[in-house]
C-alpha cells in the first residue's frame, strides 16, 4: 500500500501557505498601524525629538547601548534612562558631556562625542520621548 | 470525521508514520517510476490508504491543528484568571449566528464526504455537485460571520479592546481565513473534478481537499463551544 | 565542474572566507573589550568594532550566497551563466563598496562618515545592522538587482528545477525586503517595526529558502538520492519555515510600543519555528542514510549534516528558549540574545556557506570531486574546532545572560547594568578563549584547501 506524497501538493502548500500567512500578517500589521497612535507617544515627537533621533543614529549609539532592548549589549539600556536619571534631561546631558576623551583606564567608557549644545539637548529630548512610549511595562526593573 | 466515513480503516492501516515514505528506497528507482508505483492500477479503490489524501497535506494539517491547539489552551488559561471579563463579553456575542454557522459547516462537511463517496464510484459529475453544495455552505458561513464582524466593527470593537476580544477576534478571524483557504482548495478540486481529473482509482486530490475541509470544520466545532458557549 | 561559467563563483568564495576571518578578528577585539574595557580605546571604540563585526558577517554571507548561486544555477539549469562578465564586474563593485564602507567605519568617526555621505538627505544610518551609509545601501540594491537579473536570465533559458526556483524566490525576497532599510521615520516605534521587516524577514524568512536550496543541492550531489524526494522535502520544510516565521515576526513586537496582542501571536507562532529546523535535521540525516553512493568529499557531507544540526540548535532550540513573551520579558536584550544570535547565525548561515564552499571549491580548483584524504582530515578538524567552540561560546554567553537577567531584572534588589557586567567577567573570559579556538578552526579551514595530495577514489 503506497502512500501518496506528491511534490505538487508540497509545492501548493508552500505557495498557498506562504501567501495565506503573509496576508494574515498584513491584516495584523494593518490593525497595529491603526492602534499605534495610542501607544507610540507620537504626540511628543517635536522637531527636537526628530533631530535627537538623527543625532542618536549618526553617532551609532545603538552600537553599544540597547534602546527598548534592541541594539548592542555592551552598555546600559537607554529606553528608560530618563526615568533612571530621575526624570531629568539635564542629568542625561551632563553625563554625555562629561565623558573623558581618553576613556577610563581598564574600564568601559563612553566616547566623548563633542556634541553641540543643540544636539545634546535634542538627544536628551529624544530619550525622554522614548521613555514615554508604552512598552507594556518593559523593562522589568529600573536598571534596564 | 474520517473515522465516520471509513469504518474499514483499522484493518488497512499497518503502514508506518508519514516519514516512512522517504525511506522507501527500493520502490523509488527514479521519479517516473515513483509516480507510476503510486498510481498503479493494481491498487483498487477499496484498498484505502491511511491517511487519506496527500501526506504533505497531513503534515500541514497537523501543524495547523497544533497552532489552534496552542491558541485554544492559551484562551483557556487566560480565561481562568479573567473569568468575569470573559463572561461579560461572551454575552455580547451572537450565539444564533454562531449556531447557524456550526450547522453550515457540519452540513458542508457532510457534502464533502458525499463528494468523496461519489468519486470512489467514479461519478465525477456528482462529486462536482456535492463539492458545489459544500462550497455554498462555506459561503453561508462567510456571510454570517462577516455580518458578525460588521456588527463588532460598528461597536468599535477591535483586537485592542480587551483580552477577551483579542482572543475572540484572533481565533475566529484566523479560522475565518482558513474557511476561505478551504474554499479555494475545494474550488480547485471541484474544477478538476468537473473536467474529469479524478477517478475511482486516483482521487487523492479529492481526499486531500476533503481532509483539509474537515480540519476547518473540526476546529470550528471546538471553537464554537469554547468561545461562544462555555461560561 | 560541468560549465565554464561556474568558475565565477571562486572569487566570491575566496572573498567570503577572507571577510569571515576578518569578522572573527573583530569579534575577538570586542570580546576583549568586554573584559578590558579600554582595549583599543578610543581608536576602535566598541560600537565601531561591532559594526565591522556584524556588517562583515552580512557581507560575507551575501558573497557566499551569490557564489553559491553562480556555482549551482548553471549546473541545475544545464546551461552557461547568462553573463559571467557581469558577475565578475559585480564582484569587484561589491567588494570595493564593502571595503570602502568598512574603511570608512574604521578611519573616520561615524558622525563624520554620516556627514561625508550626506546621511541627512535620506537618513538611513545608525540602526543596528543597517549602519551602512545610504550610498552603500543604494549600491547594495544595484548589485542585488544585477545579480538577480543574471541568475534570473540563466534560470529562464535553462532547465527549471525546484532548487533554482526556491533559490531565486529567496534571493528576490532578500532584495525586496532590503528596501525597507530605506524607510526610517522619526517615529521610533514605526522605525523599529519596519526595521524587523529587513532583519527578521531575512533571517527567519527568505534566507531560509536560500539555506534550504543550497542544502538540498549539496545533498542531491553528495548522496545521489532521487531529486524528486529531496525536492518535496525542501518544499515542506520551507513551507513550514514561512508559515511559522512570517507571523513569528511578532516575537519582536512585544516591548517596542506595539499593541499587546503581539505577545500572543508572536509567542504562539514563534514557538513553532523550531519545527522546520527539526524537520531539516531529520531530512538531512535521512538522505545521508539512504545515500546511493559514497561521495569522495566526506568533509562536505559533514558540513551539510552539521548545518542541519546546528541550525536546529541555534535557531530552533536557543530561539525557543527566550521566544515566549513571559520569558522574553526578562531576557529581552541581554546576553541570552547574543548567545542565540551567535549560534543561529553560525549554525544556519555561516555553516551553509562553508558547506557549499567545501563542496564546490575542489572542483573550482580543477579537481574532479574532492580534495585529498589528508586535506579532508584537516577540514574536518576545522569543522569540529569551529563548531564545538561555537557551542561553548553560546553556553558561556547563555550563562552570562541567565546571571545578568537574574541580577539586573529578576531579584528583589536589581543591580545597575555596569555592576552586573563586572560580575560576569569570568564568563566573558571563557567566551574569549573559545573564540580563539574558533579562529584556529577557521584558519585550519583555509589551510585544508592548500594541503595537496591525491584525490580519494570515487566510491
Amino acid at each position: 500500500m503506497a502512500q501518496t506524497f506528491t511534490k505538487s501538493m508540497a509545492r501548493n502548500i508552500f505557495y498557498g501557505g506562504s501567501v495565506f500567512f503573509f496576508l494574515l500578517f498584513l491584516a495584523l500589521v494593518f490593525d497595529t498601524e491603526s492602534g499605534l497612535p495610542q501607544s507610540d507617544n507620537r504626540a511628543a515627537i517635536t522637531d527636537d525629538v526628530a533631530r535627537g533621533k538623527l543625532v542618536w543614529e549618526q553617532n551609532d549609539c545603538v552600537g553599544c547601548h540597547t534602546l527598548l532592548g534592541e541594539g548592542a549589549y555592551f552598555a546600559p539600556e537607554l529606553g528608560n534612562v530618563y526615568k533612571r536619571f530621575g526624570n531629568s534631561t539635564d542629568a542625561i546631558k551632563a553625563f554625555i558631556a562629561s565623558r573623558p576623551k581618553e576613556g577610563v583606564p581598564g574600564r568601559r567608557s563612553m566616547p566623548q562625542f563633542n556634541l553641540s549644545e543643540e544636539d545634546l539637548n535634542a538627544v536628551a529630548e529624544f530619550l525622554k520621548y522614548a521613555s514615554e512610549i508604552n512598552t507594556q511595562n518593559w523593562p522589568p526593573s529600573i536598571q534596564g | 470525521m474520517k473515522n465516520l466515513n471509513r469504518p474499514e480503516l483499522n484493518k488497512s492501516s499497518p503502514s508506518g508514520p508519514p516519514l516512512e515514505s522517504t525511506r522507501g528506497g527500493p520502490h523509488i528507482e527514479n521519479s517516473r517510476d515513483a509516480i507510476h508505483v503510486k498510481h498503479s492500477p493494481s491498487e483498487s479503490s477499496d484498498e484505502r490508504t491511511y491517511p487519506p489524501g496527500d501526506v504533505a497535506l497531513w503534515i500541514f494539517i497537523l501543524a495547523e491543528l497544533l497552532v489552534f491547539g496552542v491558541f485554544f489552551s492559551a484562551y483557556a488559561f487566560t480565561r481562568a484568571s479573567n473569568v468575569e471579563l470573559f463572561n461579560t463579553c461572551q454575552r455580547t456575542l451572537d450565539t444564533n449566528s454562531a449556531l447557524i454557522n456550526t450547522l453550515a459547516l457540519i452540513t458542508s462537511s457532510y457534502f464533502v464526504m458525499r463528494a468523496v463517496a461519489a468519486i470512489r464510484e467514479d461519478k465525477s459529475q456528482q462529486c462536482f455537485q456535492w463539492l458545489l453544495a459544500a462550497l455554498l455552505m462555506g459561503f453561508v458561513f462567510l456571510v454570517v460571520k462577516s455580518g458578525e464582524y460588521l456588527h463588532h466593527y460598528d461597536a468599535g470593537i477591535n483586537l485592542r479592546t480587551n483580552l477577551f476580544y483579542m482572543f475572540y477576534l484572533s481565533l475566529t478571524f484566523f479560522h475565518f481565513m482558513h474557511v476561505i483557504l478551504g474554499m479555494v482548495i475545494l474550488t480547485a478540486v471541484a474544477i478538476k473534478a468537473t473536467k474529469g481529473g479524478y477517478s475511482a482509482a486516483e482521487h487523492t486530490g479529492v481526499e486531500s481537499g476533503a481532509s483539509y475541509w474537515h480540519m476547518v470544520d473540526i476546529v470550528w466545532l471546538v471553537l464554537f463551544p469554547l468561545v461562544y458557549i462555555m461560561h | 565542474m560541468k560549465y565554464q561559467s561556474q568558475a565565477v563563483a571562486k572569487p566570491y568564495f575566496v572573498a567570503a572566507i577572507g571577510l569571515f576571518v576578518a569578522q572573527i578578528l573583530f569579534g575577538l577585539i570586542m570580546g576583549l573589550q568586554y573584559v578590558i574595557g579600554d582595549f583599543l580605546f578610543p581608536e576602535i571604540p566598541f560600537n565601531v568594532a561591532r559594526m565591522v563585526h556584524t556588517n562583515l558577517l552580512i557581507v560575507w554571507i551575501l558573497f557566499g550566497f551569490m557564489g553559491a548561486a553562480y556555482y549551482l544555477v548553471p549546473e541545475e539549469s544545464e546551461c552557461e551563466l547568462f553573463s559571467p562578465k557581469l558577475a565578475l564586474l559585480m564582484f569587484w563593485i561589491f567588494l570595493a563598496a564593502g571595503a570602502l564602507t568598512i574603511l570608512g567605519y574604521l578611519l573616520v568617526p561615524y558622525a563624520a562618515l554620516a556627514e561625508l555621505t550626506g546621511n541627512s538627505l535620506l537618513p538611513t544610518m545608525g540602526r543596528e545592522f543597517l549602519e551602512q551609509p545610504t550610498i552603500t545601501k543604494i549600491g547594495i540594491v544595484i548589485v542585488a538587482l544585477a545579480f538577480l537579473f543574471n541568475i534570473g536570465m540563466t534560470v529562464l533559458k535553462g532547465r527549471k528545477t525546484v532548487i533554482t526556483l526556491v533559490l531565486l524566490l529567496g534571493l528576490t525576497g532578500l532584495a525586496v525586503f532590503f528596501l525597507f532599510s530605506f524607510f526610517n521615520p522619526d517615529n521610533l516605534v514605526k522605525d523599529k517595526f519596519y526595521w524587523w521587516w529587513v532583519v527578521h524577514l531575512w533571517v527567519e524568512g527568505v534566507w531560509e529558502l536560500i539555506l534550504g536550496a543550497i542544502l538540498a543541492f549539496v545533498l542531491i550531489k553528495t548522496t545521489g538520492v532521487d531529486r524528486e524526494v529531496i525536492e518535496k522535502w525542501l518544499y515542506v520544510i520551507i513551507a513550514l519555515a514561512l508559515i511559522t516565521g512570517i507571523i513569528g515576526t511578532g516575537h519582536h513586537y512585544y516591548w517596542i510600543g506595539t499593541p499587546d496582542y503581539w505577545q500572543w501571536w508572536g509567542s504562539i507562532f514563534s514557538a513553532m519555528e523550531p519545527l522546520p529546523f527539526f524537520m531539516m535535521t531529520v531530512f538531512a540525516f535521512n538522505m545521508v542514510n539512504q545515500r546511493r553512493r559514497n561521495h569522495p568529499n566526506q568533509a562536505a557531507v559533514l558540513w551539510a549534516l552539521g548545518t542541519a544540526v546546528m541550525a536546529f540548535l541555534g535557531a530552533g532550540v536557543w530561539g525557543f528558549l527566550h521566544t515566549l513573551s513571559p520569558v522574553n520579558y526578562y531576557t529581552h536584550g541581554t546576553q541570552i540574545t547574543a548567545a542565540h544570535g551567535h549560534m543561529a547565525f553560525y549554525g544556519a548561515y555561516a555553516m551553509v556557506v562553508l558547506t557549499i564552499i567545501s563542496y564546490a571549491m575542489p572542483m573550482l580548483n580543477g579537481r574532479t570531486a574532492a580534495n585529498s584524504g589528508k586535506s579532508q582530515v584537516v577540514e574536518m578538524w576545522s569543522f569540529w574546532l569551529m563548531t564545538v567552540s561555537m557551542v561553548f561560546i553560546t553556553l558561556f554567553l547563555t550563562g552570562a545572560g541567565v546571571l545578568q537577567t537574574y541580577m539586573q531584572r529578576y531579584t528583589d534588589n536589581p543591580q545597575p547594568f555596569m555592576v552586573v557586567q563586572g560580575r560576569l567577567e569570568l564568563f566573558y573570559w571563557m567566551r574569549e578563549v573559545a573564540g580563539l579556538v574558533f579562529l584556529v578552526g577557521a584558519v585550519l579551514y583555509i589551510i585544508s584547501f592548500f594541503v595537496g595530495g591525491e584525490e580519494p577514489e570515487q566510491a
